[in-house]
Parts: C-alpha cells; structure tokens; sequence
C-alpha cells in the first residue's frame, strides 16, 4: 500500500515544521494547516488518509470542528487529537465523535509515528478485507449465471421428461404412435 | 492455541449439528479451531472435550449459544448482491401488492409478509425495508410485516439494536442511503426508527418446525441451507413450501440450487435474477 497522506494542524508553527519533517522523513506525504479554517479549505480540495490536528485552536474551528468536517466529507479519513496535557475529557469526546486516537502535549514524536504505523497497518488490513470481498464477489457471480443458467435449463428439460412421460402413458395410441409423437417433442 | 484433536472434531462436529444444523466434516475442521479456540479461554476449558462437556452440562445453555453464535457464519451485507433487490423493487412487490389489492378501491386487503429466514444481523431486512420505503410513496399504509430470523441470539440482538460498526456499513451501502437512513450512533450508525418499527426480529432454528410462524408472501432464504447436508436442506426447503403463499416468491442465495432438494418450487428468470415459485 502506498504511503499515507496526511495532513498535520497546529497553530504554532514550531510544532507544525517539527511534525512535519519527521513525518517526512518517514516518507509520509505530509501537507500543513496553521489553523482550523485552512485545515477545511485543504480538506474540502484533497483527500487524506490522516488528520493530525490539535484540539485547541484560534479562528472558530477547533479540532473537533477539524474532525467533524473530515468525517462528514470521507469517513475514511481518519483524525488524531493533540490535547493539552490533562484534558482527557475533551480527548473522549472526539474519540466518540470519530477520532482514532489522541496525543497529549508535550508531542513524543516516536509516539506519533506508532500511531501512524497502526493506522497504517489497520488500512491495510481494511484493503485487504475488500480486495478479498471483490474477489469472492467476483467468484460468486460467474458461478451464479453458471448455476442460474444450469437450474433453468434442468428446469426446461424436467418439463419435457413430463410431457414424454405423459404420451409414452397413452393406451389409446399405438406404440408406434407414442414414440414418434414422444420423438418429436424431444 | 490450543490443537483440536481428531476425536475431538468428531464429537463437536456431531454436538454442533445437533445444538444447529450446521454440518462441519473433516475437512473444515479448522472452523472449530478458529471459532471456538476463544471460548475455550473465556469459559476456561483447557480442551475441545472440556469445551464440550461444560456445554453439555449447563443448564441454562449459555454455553451452548454462545458456541452456535461463534460458530455461524455472520457474513453479509447491506444490500449484498444488488440483484435480489431489484427483483423486489422491479417485480415481486409491486406483482403482491396487485394481487392483495382491490381492484377497485386499490386498497391492499390483506397484509403483506416478508421473511428473511436468516437474517442474521439484520443487514438483509433492513435493506428490504429501505427498498420498499423508496419503492411505496406510503409504505405503512401496505400493511407490510417484516419477519427476521436467525439461530444466534447474538445476532438477533444486534439486528434488534439496528446499529452497527463503520467497516460493517461502509460497503454495500450507498452514501446517500447512509445518510438518509441511519444517524451516527458513537463510532458506528444506527438505523433510523422509521425503518427500524417496519422489522421484527425473533430467534428460530430452521432445522426444527416452524410453521407457526405463519405463512409469507415473500421468502429470503439466502445462504444458510449452504450449512446444511442435503438432507437437511430437502426438510427445509419443503417446510418453507408449507409457510410459503400459492402465489408468493422465494428467493435463495444466487450460488444456490433447489434442483434435486425441493421439486415443489420452479425456477423462473426475471432480466438476470432468479426466483422461485410453488408448481
């Protein structure tokens, strides 16, 4: 699977280059947002697979708003919170609002990059999960038309057995007659 | 983990099929492994033998349903295999609908039954309730009843609950119908309530009788007989020929055959999907 593409928000900017440079450094496709509201305009124009945002942020969009905006506009996308040290409440509420993890300040960067490894690993799996799908999909329905098509025709061929069974049946009518007439059904 | 030895794959195949109907040989013998290897460390069994005379000796049979729930296969989708949906969309419904109207009044005279023999964790029903809520301008006025059934109670209590995780709905499930018929519920969704009040769900063995459930107009059976040795599959196919009406459809899993199981129904095409009717 080719790398992740992630987007990584924070409005200060020693954090951000920081994040950045390992990010990349790990080869991940790695884009900026200083705050909330150009975290939005990224996210509304390319697709990412992560979000790594911190939750508490100027300009009217926090983190949660960041998440929120991402989950409605591809579910798959998934968002990383970085609260401030001891806001574990407002790190669960994201979490049930569709976050797949959090980080407390101060950042441990080999933390981060676990992180990313997980989702990472769990994509993966996801992808695999669903080429496995495509591929019983696929299987199954060559074998349904092979099947479909089989029952019908079994079907046809069990009607005609009956009407040849019926006139074979018939007393009245010389043997001759049945089997040329039965003949002629087949 | 533990190894499961072969005595062993005879004793549990034998309790399995008889607690389910499910007919484990030889060789998926795996499957036991692999689905019941958990329950030997949750109910602390050190072998596939104690696994199976806990389950044997409790009373409550807890135990018990808890080995049928891992040991079913809960496979399925929202809409899996677009093409039995169609068929209800295109054909079935609205063919019942006509003929429990009167001509008339166009009123329906009797109730519409639907049942999805093995629902499983609802993904089925659900998906033939939102087909007929987009179908029918009016769909409570049809008098419509839908029926789920399915042997692990596990399974029936999450269709109950209607909700469901992210990777369980993401495929097979347009964006659009997401949103219109499910609200987000924590990580996961949860079917809206219009839908949700259309289904009933209840848990029942397919291999033990059921005509008291009375009869259906509308039958999915879809890949469960699969499970099922051929003998088995002849008594279920016939015993659904009972609850089945003389002009309703039943419709099993497109990999399937009623050709030497079931000569009570007939085949009939409708563009690429096939159904069945009584002769």
């Amino acid at each position: 699977m080719q790398n992740l593409k992630i987007l990584v928000v924070d409005d200060d900017p020693v954090t951000l280059t920081l994040l950045q440079k390992r990010l990349k450094k790990e080869d991940y496709e790695v884009e900026t947002a200083i705050d909330g509201v150009s975290a939005i305009e990224l996210i509304n124009a390319n697709y990412y697979d992560v979000i790594l945002t911190d939750l508490m942020m100027p300009g009217g969009v926090d983190g949660i708003g960041v998440l929120e905006a991402a989950k409605k506009i591809n579910i798959k996308t998934e968002v990383i919170l970085i609260t401030a040290h001891g806001s574990v409440d407002n790190a669960i509420k994201a979490m049930k609002k569709g976050a797949a993890d959090y980080l407390q300040k101060p950042v441990n960067l080999d933390e981060v990059l676990l992180r990313m490894e997980k989702i990472r690993s769990m994509k993966m799996l996801l992808k695999n999960a669903n080429d496995l799908r495509d591929a019983m999909d696929i299987t199954e329905q060559t074998s349904a038309e092979t099947i479909q098509n089989l029952e019908l025709a079994l079907s046809e061929m069990e009607k005609l057995f009956t009407k040849v069974k019926t006139i074979l049946a018939m007393e009245d009518v010389p043997a001759k007659e049945r089997i040329a007439l039965a003949l002629e059904k087949l | 983990m533990v190894k499961i030895k072969p005595d062993e794959i005879n004793l549990l195949s034998k309790y399995i099929y008889d607690i389910s109907g499910i007919n484990i040989d030889n060789t998926k013998a795996y499957l036991l492994e692999t689905r019941l290897g958990k329950l030997l460390e949750t109910d602390n069994c050190s072998t596939y033998k104690d696994l199976y005379y806990a389950a044997r000796k409790d009373p409550s049979k807890i135990l018990e349903k808890k080995i049928i729930d891992a040991i079913t296969t809960n496979e399925t989708l929202f809409f899996r295999d677009s093409s039995p949906f169609e068929l209800l969309k295109y054909k079935i419904v609205p063919e019942i609908i006509d003929a429990r109207s009167n001509p008339n009044s166009r009123q329906v005279t009797s109730s519409i039954r639907i049942w999805s023999a093995a629902c499983s964790t609802g993904q089925e029903l659900y998906s033939i309730a939102i087909t007929l809520k987009e179908l029918l301008f009016d769909v409570y006025k049809y008098r419509i009843n839908l029926l789920g059934t399915d042997i692990s109670n596990a399974a029936v209590a999450q269709a109950c609950a209607g909700v469901y995780k992210k990777f369980e709905i993401e495929r097979g499930l347009p964006p659009d119908k997401l949103k219109k018929y499910f609200s987000p519920n924590g990580i996961g969704w949860k079917i809206k309530d219009d839908i949700r009040k259309m289904a009933t769900f209840k848990t029942l063995n397919l291999l033990e009788q059921f005509n008291y459930i009375g009869k259906f107009d509308i039958i999915f059976c879809r890949n469960v007989a699969i499970y099922f040795t051929l003998e088995d599959r002849k008594k279920l196919f016939n015993r659904i020929a009972e609850v089945l009406e003389p002009d309703g459809f039943l419709i099993i899993g497109s990999t399937e055959s009623l050709t030497g199981v079931c000569p009570r129904f007939v085949p009939k095409r409708h563009l690429k999907s096939i159904f069945y009717q009584l002769k």
